[in-house]
């Protein structure tokens, strides 16, 4: 699905944040963890921006950040279609039923005519991911997407997305493993300029272990 | 209703400070006229002063619009290119660094002494504020959502519709809240300079007269006029700005 090789990643002017060689098979879901300031969400950006570097093969990409990008002027339901407003696709019946189907799925159907800034942190969030799900993309990248969650609310995320997200390539940067905890199977490590695994996230239970896979940082 | 009662107390504290000093110091009042007397002038030449005001109000007014709608323009012109924006930005900072008194003879030599050169100046006035607050609405998309937009493969002009202008507006008003707030100065001193009716005019004739009640009457009068095209626009903008930046 995507083939990274050598892929050097330095801000304009710096030293080099890493240089990456990873494949990432279709279907892999896979967290990739690490220190602030490593280079994850760089790795995530060049991806979308594309390099020579990187063969990508999915056929739609989507992207799911922490800071979701809803339009506070649109209600949950445009915001959800908001993709096929931006390219000049009509909406039709279709499309809406697929929007309200997935706000069902993710329990916002109710506040779907709702303003979405009159929703919480969390409520945002999955309006993001409905989003992300009429997209239709086969390969999904999320970037700390539960950062700003409480831990309750995270829990009941990473449910939803194990459950909605299944069989689509995913690659989800979090600094936190529990983020990631009964959902993923698998994480690389992104440290010491080197990416690291795949380790077994339940191997990062143990705190010591953490500590030692993500290194010293930057 | 609480915003009233502070504004009457307000008043009522600076018409008290007013009558104070006039009582305390003995000025005499063709120096600086008691509250009673301006009032008293007012109620008496109101006619007159209601003709003047309606002049200064429909320059005030026209040029906002005049002002408003090419700023807001310029700045959707400008606004998506930033090579634009660095041409345009040495013309846009003289604009408003050169006093409009500098430029008010000018503008009375090129269009007269008439309701257009009063229309110029007020537009002039306006024009900054406007397309600074609308531009700085331009620069709000969070580059956090860079990557969002891009994954959802937006057209340019749909980008420009649905994201970019929406943002912008709630900057683009309080430009326009500050240009309502200044828009008087212009249309005042192009009466200065040049007119035979409007606010400024009647001060100018009154000065010469020695009229100083009048003089004043027809001050209360400019105060009072932009105090309510300042009310009516800000409660117009307030209805037309619908969210607020950077909820989510």
């Amino acid at each position: 699905m995507l083939t990274i090789s050598n892929l050097n990643m330095s801000y304009p002017g710096n030293e080099s944040l890493a240089t990456i060689s990873w494949n990432i098979e279709r279907g892999a879901q896979i967290a990739l963890l690490g220190r602030s300031g490593t280079g994850k969400s760089t790795l995530l950006n060049t991806i979308i921006k594309g390099s020579s570097q990187i063969m990508n093969h999915s056929k739609r990409l989507a992207y799911f950040a922490q800071k979701p990008a809803l339009l506070p002027w649109l209600s949950v339901v445009e915001n959800v279609l908001l993709g096929f407003k931006l390219r000049g696709e009509t909406i039709n019946t279709h499309h809406s039923e697929r929007a309200m189907e997935l706000l069902s799925l993710v329990n916002l159907e109710s506040l779907a005519h709702r303003k979405s800034s009159q929703l919480s942190g969390g409520q945002c969030t999955r309006i993001a991911l409905a989003r992300v799900l009429i997209e239709d993309a086969d390969l999904i990248l999320l970037d700390e997407p539960f950062a700003s969650l409480d831990r309750s609310t995270r829990i009941q995320m990473s449910a939803l997305c194990k459950k909605l997200l299944d069989h689509r390539t995913v690659i989800l940067v979090t600094h936190d493993p529990r983020d990631a905890e009964n959902w993923l199977e698998y994480a690389m490590v992104l440290a010491d300029r080197k990416l690291k695994g795949p380790f077994k996230l339940s191997d990062f239970n143990s705190d010591s272990v953490l500590i030692d896979a993500l290194g010293g940082g930057e | 209703m609480l915003q009233i009662r502070y504004n009457l107390i307000a008043f009522s504290l600076l018409i008290a400070t007013w009558w104070g000093v006039v009582l305390l110091f003995e000025i005499p009042h063709f120096i600086l006229p008691p509250p009673d007397r301006v009032f008293t002038t007012f109620y008496e030449r109101f006619p007159q002063i209601v003709f003047h005001a309606t002049t200064t109000a429909s320059e005030i007014l026209a040029g906002l619009a005049l002002g408003t709608t090419l700023g807001f323009g310029t700045a959707c012109l400008i606004g998506d290119s930033k090579r634009l924006q660095r041409v345009t930005m040495p013309f846009l900072i003289i604009s408003q660094a050169l006093p409009v008194f500098a430029l008010a003879p000018i503008l009375m030599l090129w269009l007269g002494y008439g309701f257009a050169s009063k229309l110029a100046m007020t537009t002039l006035i306006v024009f900054f504020p406007v397309t600074a607050g609308t531009l700085a609405g331009f620069r709000a998309l969070p580059q956090a959502w860079d990557s969002t937009f891009q994954t959802l493969r937006p057209k340019r002009g749909k980008l420009f519709w649905t994201v970019r202008l929406p943002l912008a507006i709630p900057y683009a008003l309080s430009g326009v809240r500050i240009a309502t707030s200044v828009a008087p100065i212009g249309a005042v001193v192009g009466e200065w300079i040049g007119s035979s009716s409007g606010l400024g005019y009647l001060m100018l004739h009154a000065n010469g007269r020695g009229q100083t009640d009048l003089m004043f009457a027809a001050l209360v009068a400019l105060c009072l006029e932009a105090l309510v095209i300042w009310s009516v626009v800000n409660r117009l903008s307030h209805r037309f700005d619908h969210h607020t930046p950077f909820t989510t």
